[in-house]
């Protein structure tokens, strides 16, 4: 369950990028993070990561604090969360089955396991034959479709995605959604924050709303 | 995470972003090694100074003049006194005779002392201190010891060159700690400064980690690594400068020893020694990186 609670995020002399946030969003659902560019859509995502802290307010995760959490237990808590990234971030001098394996070596995973975990990871996402590619071999898509193998690996509880179709062409996006939607379906949750308002339509999910930092009604599934 | 083999995976990428750069690594390692070489140099030349100073034996004598009417027993119980106490090289007695022939023999006064009729010149103890091996108020007490025993009159010393010679070591050991202080700041900047480079051409790689869930010290442990093994060969390296270099002055101070009538063999760095070098230059390459990436990661972690 994630829970924002009154949550609000402004940076010392300027603006609230988030201003008294209240959502929930119960364990095992995917949802949509939908508005325009600076709506805050990238700071709630880091906020639930812990790479910005709340202003004020509560944000619950899975039972945990994260607003109150010490840096110490920081790490620990990452490692519950898988997150993919618009520039899906990944290490261009390292091939594609290194960049899967280091959410694994973080946590400290054996080389075996690693091994087989990560060949997993890419059959599930379609690339089990560019194992040994470097990622500046392959197409945008694939590319993410790295990003999101090193996401779910660790077969995390919650699963974050920042504008993960921004550079990809419609067919793709459906692609790349629809593994979202494959891993919620086998019980992770899935919070995935998109401007892409046909693949919104198409996917009949509920969204959160954001504009200018305040969430507008939210809507229920319409499928 | 602090199973074996996530160390030994952190020694191997350290090892494989050492080789992956190998000029850039050994001029590193040669940097460390020449500035660790030089403190450690200086404190193998101090050692070999100290060495040749002690053999200079001759130049702290005492002389220890006996009575006219000191007894055999006295002489022996004397004798064996100065050869049981600290420091004394050498024991010589000189009897009445012996002294009244070097005299004769030095100042061409043979006339003059048999118009005396007897010899005046007293029997005497020379005894050859290591000027070293005690400060010159420990000597000069045991000299005033010696002076009370039975059987002696007086004693002749002149230690004032001893605390001359000590006070100007004591500057150079003082100095040469100074500089090897500096020197190691010196060196932690240099590794430090290395590490922060690679930690610039890493910084994509510690941001993902961060962002998946790295610990500090998972981040931290490759640099460490990487500090720790560059100081190892660094302190290694430096050790075989001063073999060379001494291997090279034991030529010249040959045959200068030579000339002085004397053999003087040039001590290096003893096994002991050297191995404290290597392990005190692989903590400086540790805290180097230690420095570089922990501040790198206070900027991440904030």
């Amino acid at each position: 369950m994630i829970e924002f609670i009154n949550v609000t995020k402004h940076y010392p002399g300027r603006h609230h990028v988030l201003r008294e946030l209240n959502l929930k969003l119960p364990t095992g659902e995917m949802a949509l993070l939908t508005g325009p560019s600076g709506a805050g859509k990238s700071t709630l995502l880091k906020l639930l990561l812990r790479l910005e802290d709340v202003s004020h307010g509560t944000l619950m995760v899975n039972g945990v604090d994260v607003s109150t959490l010490k840096k110490r237990h920081i790490p620990a808590y990452r490692r519950r969360i898988g997150v993919v990234f618009q520039d899906h971030k990944l290490l261009m001098d390292r091939d594609v089955f290194s960049n899967v394996a280091l959410t694994l070596q973080v946590s400290g995973v054996s080389g075996k396991q690693i091994q087989s975990r990560v060949r997993a990871a890419l059959e599930k996402v379609g690339l089990g034959n560019r194992i040994h590619n470097l990622p500046a071999t392959l197409s945008g898509g694939e590319q993410q479709r790295v990003g999101i193998a090193r996401a779910i690996v660790h077969t995390p509880e919650i699963l974050l995605a920042d504008e993960p179709t921004g550079n990809l062409d419609g067919s793709l996006s459906t692609e790349i959604l629809d593994l979202f939607r494959d891993f919620h379906q086998h019980g992770t949750t899935v919070l995935v924050a998109t401007h892409d308002q046909s693949q919104v339509e198409r996917l009949g999910l509920p969204v959160f709303h954001l504009e200018q930092g305040i969430l507008q009604n939210s809507k229920e599934k319409s499928a | 995470m602090s199973a074996l083999h996530v160390r030994r995976e952190a020694a191997q990428n350290a090892l494989n972003t050492l080789l992956k750069q190998p000029l850039a690594t050994l001029m590193t390692i040669f940097a460390l090694a020449i500035v660790l070489a030089l403190p450690v140099g200086l404190f193998a030349a101090l050692n070999n100074l100290q060495q040749l100073l002690g053999q200079w034996r001759d130049q702290a004598q005492i002389s220890l003049f006996l009575h006219q009417d000191a007894t055999e027993q006295d002489i022996q119980q004397l004798q064996k006194q100065l050869q049981g106490s600290t420091g004394v090289v050498n024991v010589r007695y000189v009897s009445k005779e012996a002294a009244l022939k070097t005299f004769e023999k030095n100042a061409g006064m043979t006339a003059a002392i048999k118009i005396l009729g007897e010899n005046p010149l007293p029997a005497s103890f020379v005894v050859e201190l290591n000027p070293l091996s005690e400060s010159p108020a420990v000597l000069q007490a045991q000299v005033q010891e010696w002076a009370r025993q039975p059987g002696v009159a007086s004693a002749q010393s002149d230690l004032h060159w001893v605390a001359r010679l000590q006070a100007i070591l004591a500057l150079g050991k003082r100095a040469v700690w100074i500089l090897a202080i500096i020197l190691a700041v010196g060196a932690i900047l240099v590794m430090g400064n290395t590490i922060r480079l690679h930690i610039a051409q890493r910084r994509d790689e510690i941001d993902i980690a961060s962002l998946v869930g790295a610990t500090r010290a998972f981040i931290r442990r490759p640099f460490l690594y990487q500090g720790l093994i560059q100081g190892a060969i660094a302190g290694i390296l430096a050790w075989v400068i001063i073999a060379i270099t001494i291997a090279i002055l034991q030529g010249p101070v040959d045959r200068l020893a030579t000339l002085y009538g004397t053999r003087f063999q040039l001590l290096g760095l003893t096994g002991l020694e050297g191995l404290i070098l290597i392990v005190i230059s692989a903590i400086l390459g540790w805290l180097g990186s230690r420095l570089a990436v922990g501040q790198h990661l206070d900027h991440t972690f904030s």
